[in-house]
């Protein structure tokens, strides 16, 4: 039996749940960019398993299963939606029928690969944001974002608090309906939403009491230093701002270039695939870095005696 | 002289729209370092005033206040619930909404940081609030991962951890297990004898606190009826508030002593002062009352029951070869630590959770309460909810009696209870009767003694019907009053399965406050007073 929590922040190993926020986004930062920027499909899946093997490293890989069996299925659906949808291309697979209004429907090869990268953009783009969730603290960000913005802090509190607490409750309405007695009347999902609508607005009223009495109307100016750099933040900034880099500088040059219309065409040259594994080891290199570095790190058995000076 | 740590001079409050005051001329003082207990009922208005010395009440809440309420010399019109909060620490109910954090360490971080705090007085703070909560193991957990009695901890660190002089909390041990609740206490005490912190603890289970506070206020009706010392307290409730008596009031009053002491203590000295109890090791016992006839047929069998929860992933297992069968017409108290698996037997039972190994059967179909019974009500009518002729059994079942067409909304808690399991026991039943297993997951969290003993009487009336009642419950005293049966869980196992006398009359923890003062020979009041009058008929001969 699972019982899912929709924030899947832990405290975790590696360098990625250690980094200070910033960092964090600035290593992640690229693969998003690629998914909003390049259709190649090659690019993309290196984007894709990048953010799998940051995911990984980070020991989120659980954490990052669930988001990416359900951006599959979103894809899928993406892929029937504009294979309908975008009556262009050359290579008719399937010749549909003759509809009044919409006129002549046909299912093309295009279409269809449109779709693909459509739907790998969407999965990409989830990923790095699950690996980014369940990796960096959200106190780490409300705290930063506060003495900038202490209004949207306060509303981004406010909501990380009450997310987890509307899930919770309905997992338990839900599986109150599921205990009621077969001669009561049944419980559908619009009687549970309005419940927890209802439901909602007290427990944002808790909530914000709390807020209110941990003392967000202050106004005071927190004296709190920043946090100190931790092991392994360098590489994993390094690898950020070289895979950016190397993501803007391929864009800019064209390298790969991908059309579905009129008919399919994509970059399979030697750059293209040099930037996916670029991508890819870039990704792949602070966890590689950091675990040499736990491996090179003196160890003391249990007993031993160490001598200090 | 030193200022209050609380003054309320003829506090009038109603909530926007309500048709009363939920505060009637109230006139308090507490002084520093003053440990006060909050008595009263059921909506008397103890969170109300609560609410009201934290600010909350008006600022946040709204309504119509008058006369005057002053927090550490501070006026709470004036001054709102931030502001206040170095001068005082509120502990609410519910601690699921008292966390804003992410991880334990950020929660208590949090109100020294808003406050403008260094780094070094932060970390001081927080390490030392940790350290006397005992929670510094749970500094870099998240707070999704605690338990309610941790939660409930670390929402106390939050209060505290900016050192206020005045901490108010709201029923804090209604989550807790007895061990969780009694160790609470214990740390407020210390709180409040260690470090001057004046404590106002709203609760209704009294005979918890009695003993450690310095003072007792009751409310009735948003009105104060009762501000005096704790031990003049039993003699109050004794004569003008009976609902309110502890344990030991009763068993002194039942027994015809003149006498109400706040502490178990101090009821055994007095005890031994008359002569009774000398040895309360040996001599007469007093049996549980009459056990009902086991009829035939298990209502639940379940053997080698294993059951396994994935959290934060993680596959934890909750219960681990679980045996036991209750027989129909049995009233089962299933008692335990915080964790031990007391809801999931009863979840799994009902075909909520799967089990990972074993088996488990309810025969006759099984009905559950869940903890909170507001979630079963999702429609606009009684008659909406239960329809049909079915729907009419379900109620009689329960013994409720409400128009189809009433809101359940509008229904009293107790109704709302009740109504709550007629859902849950509809059509489960042949013919329209009771299923043959009834479980109710903590059903008496926040109530007051009269409905715990109105649900205590309609327990019985299930189980003479035939119904088998299973129980999970912190409440040793509701188990004594109502059960026949005590199955204790710790770590997912059944670590005893005995009747009432001997599970709730041996242990330190798991032992109503009679069975304290009695040495276990009798559990409830009425049996004690029994053997009191035993023992005094013993040394008339």
């Amino acid at each position: 039996m699972r019982l899912t929590a929709p924030l899947a922040y832990a405290p975790r190993r590696g360098p990625l749940g250690a980094a200070r926020p910033w960092i964090a986004a600035a290593f992640l930062m690229p693969l998003a960019v690629v998914a909003f920027t390049f259709a190649n499909p090659i690019v993309l899946l290196a984007a894709g398993a990048a953010a799998l093997i940051a995911g990984a490293g980070s020991g989120a890989g659980a954490s990052v299963r669930g988001p990416l069996r359900w951006s599959i299925g979103l894809g899928v659906m993406v892929i029937a939606v504009n294979a309908i949808a975008s009556q262009r291309g050359a290579t008719i697979l399937w010749r549909g029928w003759d509809l009044p209004v919409l006129g002549q429907i046909d299912v093309s090869l295009e279409a269809l690969v449109e779709g693909a990268v459509l739907a790998l953009r969407i999965i990409v783009a989830l990923l790095v944001f699950s690996v980014w969730s369940a990796c960096v603290d959200p106190d780490r960000i409300l705290r930063a974002i506060r003495p900038i913005a202490a209004r949207s802090a306060l509303t981004a509190t406010l909501i990380a608090r009450l997310v987890p607490l509307a899930a919770a409750d309905a997992a338990r309405l839900e599986e109150a309906g599921r205990l009621r007695g077969p001669a009561a009347a049944p419980v559908g999902k619009a009687a549970i939403a309005r419940r927890l609508v209802a439901g909602a607005l007290d427990r944002s009223v808790d909530v914000a009491a709390t807020l209110e009495l941990r003392g967000y109307g202050l106004g005071v100016r927190s004296r709190m230093p920043r946090h100190r750099r931790v092991a392994g933040e360098i590489t994993l900034l390094l690898c950020g701002l070289l895979s950016l880099a190397l993501v803007i500088a391929a864009a800019a040059a064209g390298v790969g270039g991908f059309d579905a219309y009129p008919t399919v065409a994509a970059d399979t040259d030697a750059a293209t695939f040099a930037l996916a594994g670029a991508i890819v080891a870039l990704s792949w290199l602070p966890f590689a870095v950091e675990s040499l570095r736990l491996r090179r790190r003196p160890r003391v058995a249990v007993g031993e005696a160490v001598r200090v000076g | 002289m030193a200022e209050p740590a609380l003054l309320c001079e003829g506090l009038d409050y109603r909530y926007p729209e309500a048709p009363r005051l939920a505060l009637d001329g109230i006139d308090l003082e507490i002084a520093p370092g003053e440990f006060v207990v909050l008595a009263g009922r059921s909506g008397s208005g103890k969170s109300t005033l609560l609410r009201a010395a934290c600010g909350l009440v008006p600022h946040f809440h709204g309504g119509e206040i008058a006369g005057e309420m002053r927090v550490g010399g501070r006026s709470t019109r004036d001054t709102g619930p931030a502001e206040l909060a170095s001068a005082v620490g509120f502990v609410a109910q519910e601690p699921e909404t008292q966390v804003v954090s992410t991880t334990v360490g950020a929660e208590l971080e949090l109100p020294m940081e808003l406050r403008g705090a260094g780094a070094v007085e932060t970390a001081r703070a927080v390490e030392e609030a940790a350290l006397a909560l005992g929670i510094e193991a749970l500094l870099e957990r998240t707070t999704d991962s605690l338990s309610g009695g941790e939660l409930q901890r670390v929402a106390l660190g939050a209060a505290l951890v900016t050192g206020p002089p005045l901490l108010l909390l709201d029923e804090p041990t209604s989550q807790l297990d007895p061990v969780a609740g009694d160790e609470l206490i214990a740390l407020l005490r210390r709180l409040n004898e260690e470090w001057g912190v004046a404590v106002l603890l709203g609760e209704h289970r009294l005979e918890r606190c009695l003993a450690a506070a310095d003072r007792v206020v009751a409310l009735e009706a948003g009105s104060k009826v009762f501000d005096g010392r704790a031990h003049d307290f039993g003699s109050y409730a004794r004569r003008s508030a009976p609902a309110l008596a502890t344990p030991v009031t009763r068993l002194f009053e039942l027994a015809g002593i003149d006498s109400s002491p706040v502490s178990v203590k101090r009821a055994r000295e007095e005890l031994g002062g008359l002569g009774l109890l000398d040895d309360a090791s040996s001599g007469t016992h007093i049996a549980s009352g009459a056990a009902p006839a086991r009829r035939e047929g298990a209502a639940l069998r379940a053997r080698n029951l294993q059951v396994e929860l994935e959290t934060a992933e993680v596959v934890r297992p909750v219960l681990r070869g679980v045996d036991v069968e209750v027989a129909a017409g049995e009233r089962v108290a299933l008692m335990g630590p915080n964790g031990a698996g007391k809801s999931t037997l009863l979840r799994t039972a009902a075909g909520v959770l799967p089990a990972s190994f074993g088996s488990i059967e309810v025969p006759g179909g099984c009905a559950l309460l869940s903890q909170r019974p507001d979630d079963y009500l999702v429609r606009e009518s009684v008659g909406d909810e239960l329809p049909g002729a079915a729907g009419s059994a379900a109620l009689a079942a329960v013994g409720l009696d409400v128009s189809s067409d009433a809101d359940p909304r509008d229904l009293s808690g107790g109704e709302r209870q009740r109504l709550a399991l007629a859902i849950a026991m509809a059509g489960r039943g042949a013919g329209g009767a009771a299923p043959g297993l009834v479980c109710l997951d903590e059903p008496t969290r926040g109530l007051d003694r009269a409905r715990k003993d109105e649900l205590a009487a309609w327990i019985e009336e299930l189980a003479e019907a035939g119904s088998a009642v299973v129980v999970a419950t912190h409440d040793v005293e509701f188990a004594a009053r109502f059960a026949s049966r005590v199955v204790l869980l710790a770590r997912g196992r059944v670590i005893a399965d005995a009747d009432p006398r001997e599970a709730l009359g041996g242990g330190w923890y798991f032992a109503t406050e009679t069975a304290r003062i009695t040495g276990g020979r009798a559990v409830t009041p009425e049996q004690g007073a029994a053997l009191l009058g035993a023992e005094r008929q013993g040394a008339e001969w």
